[in-house]
């Protein structure tokens, strides 16, 4: 089947299978910048927003999704590079899997909460698992760049 | 999973004609289908039956559609009004945000899942399923002796004056609950359900019946029926925990949510 999915402002139409998750097809149709983790619902490295809300691609069907509006890294590609400037600065970047999922999460949580606590910020980020666990560096990093937004 | 047809009805009527008169299976948030290896012939899609509501219903409740996520229930300021952080509490600990966005109350209702962290509450506050087009049975029965034949959720009924707390213990944050338990007052009587035996979740009928209609019962009550809820339940063992560790626990849980909803 035929959808219509609006990527990072673009109009698609793509083919799908009605049980095949949204990762495979987005990437399918180039978007590889949505990385393939855990593949069973748990890491989120594979986050994108779907009408700005962050959701793990490889467990939403791609069939939802006709007619919605997704992002992924690259469509937030200019607030992303703001945010990895602090990543690297406090040496939280390393090997860089689950960046775009991270990042993406992060940006989805400065609209939705503009001032978090150190608390909510684990909390909102307890779904995007670090592979080199660079949690201390990733929350210095989140907590910099917000502050850096207020000031 | 393969679906092999998929439909997506505009109206409950037509959903609850494909799922009885043409055997599709209703599909909720979805999340888990990637791990089932069934071929399923006739996917029926609740996204678009607007199904995503939390709202005030007569008389004194609240009813939840079918297809409210997780993260709505979590954030809900009317949710929070009338329970507090309960939901927040019964649903903050699964996964991340990103799954939560995703799951919804009624594929964890019709999956009666013994992980369920929500339908443990669900069975101590006394919500009722409602399947359309009208019939009410009580969550807790439905969770044990399921529905027969094929069945559309509609939405949860919640008694909006209960006061309730949610209990669990989990190996690691984000993993499924060792063991969960619940209390609720529902301002004539005493509810405790009890989940992730490892199996599904059950009322404590025994330990309620102790407690009675005494809204504000002694410690020592309290006591005794933590103990008789971990008597009369059965237990399992599993990768998180053996039957005997379940049984030894879950009094502390009952005793912490009862006194928390006593205060």
């Amino acid at each position: 089947m035929i959808i219509t999915l609006y990527i990072n402002g673009k109009k698609e139409s793509v083919e799908c299978q009605p049980g095949e998750m949204l990762t495979e097809v987005l990437r399918r149709a180039g978007y590889v910048e949505v990385k393939k983790g855990c593949d069973t619902g748990n890491c989120g490295v594979c986050t994108v927003l779907l009408e700005g809300k962050p959701v793990l691609s490889c467990s939403y069907l791609a069939v939802r999704a006709d007619g919605k509006h997704i992002t992924t890294i690259q469509g937030a590609a200019k607030e992303a590079e703001e945010f990895a400037h602090f990543l690297t600065a406090e040496g939280a970047d390393q090997c860089g899997f689950c960046a775009p999922g991270f990042a993406l999460t992060v940006l989805a949580m400065k609209k939705e909460m503009p001032n978090p606590s150190e608390g909510e910020i684990r909390h909102y980020l307890a779904g995007n698992l670090c592979r080199c666990s660079g949690y201390e560096g990733q929350i210095r990093a989140i907590k910099k760049y917000l502050e850096a937004d207020h000031a | 999973m393969e679906i092999l047809e998929f439909a997506s009805p505009r109206t409950l009527d037509e959903a609850l004609h494909l799922v009885r008169d043409r055997h599709g299976t209703a599909i909720g948030g979805a999340a888990w289908l990637r791990m089932n290896t069934k071929i399923m012939p006739l996917g029926v899609d609740l996204s678009e039956l607007g199904l995503d509501y939390i709202r005030e219903a007569a008389p004194d409740s609240i009813e939840i559609g079918a297809m409210t996520t997780y993260r709505e229930l979590e954030t809900s300021p009317l949710l929070e009004a009338r329970f507090g952080r309960l939901f927040s509490t019964t649903v903050s600990h699964i996964v991340g945000i990103q799954l939560r966005n995703i799951i919804t109350v009624g594929g964890t209702l019709a999956g009666r899942y013994g992980f369920s962290d929500l339908n443990t509450t669900f069975c101590a506050l006394g919500a009722k399923v409602i399947f359309y087009p009208g019939k009410s049975v009580d969550v807790a029965s439905f969770i044990q002796d399921g529905e027969e034949g094929p069945f559309l959720i509609e939405k949860v009924l919640l008694p909006a004056s209960a006061k309730a707390s949610y209990q669990q213990v989990r190996i690691t944050a984000n993993d499924f609950p060792i063991i969960n338990a619940a209390a609720a007052w529902t301002g004539s009587s005493w509810r405790i359900a009890v989940g992730s035996r490892p199996a599904a979740s059950r009322l404590c009928k025994k330990a309620m019946v102790l407690l009675g209609n005494e809204p504000y019962p002694s410690d020592e009550k309290i006591e005794q029926a933590a103990s008789a809820a971990a008597e009369e339940l059965q237990f399992g063992s599993d990768i998180r925990a053996s039957a005997e560790y379940r049984r030894e626990i879950l009094p502390a849980l009952v005793r912490r949510a009862l006194m928390e909803v006593r205060g």
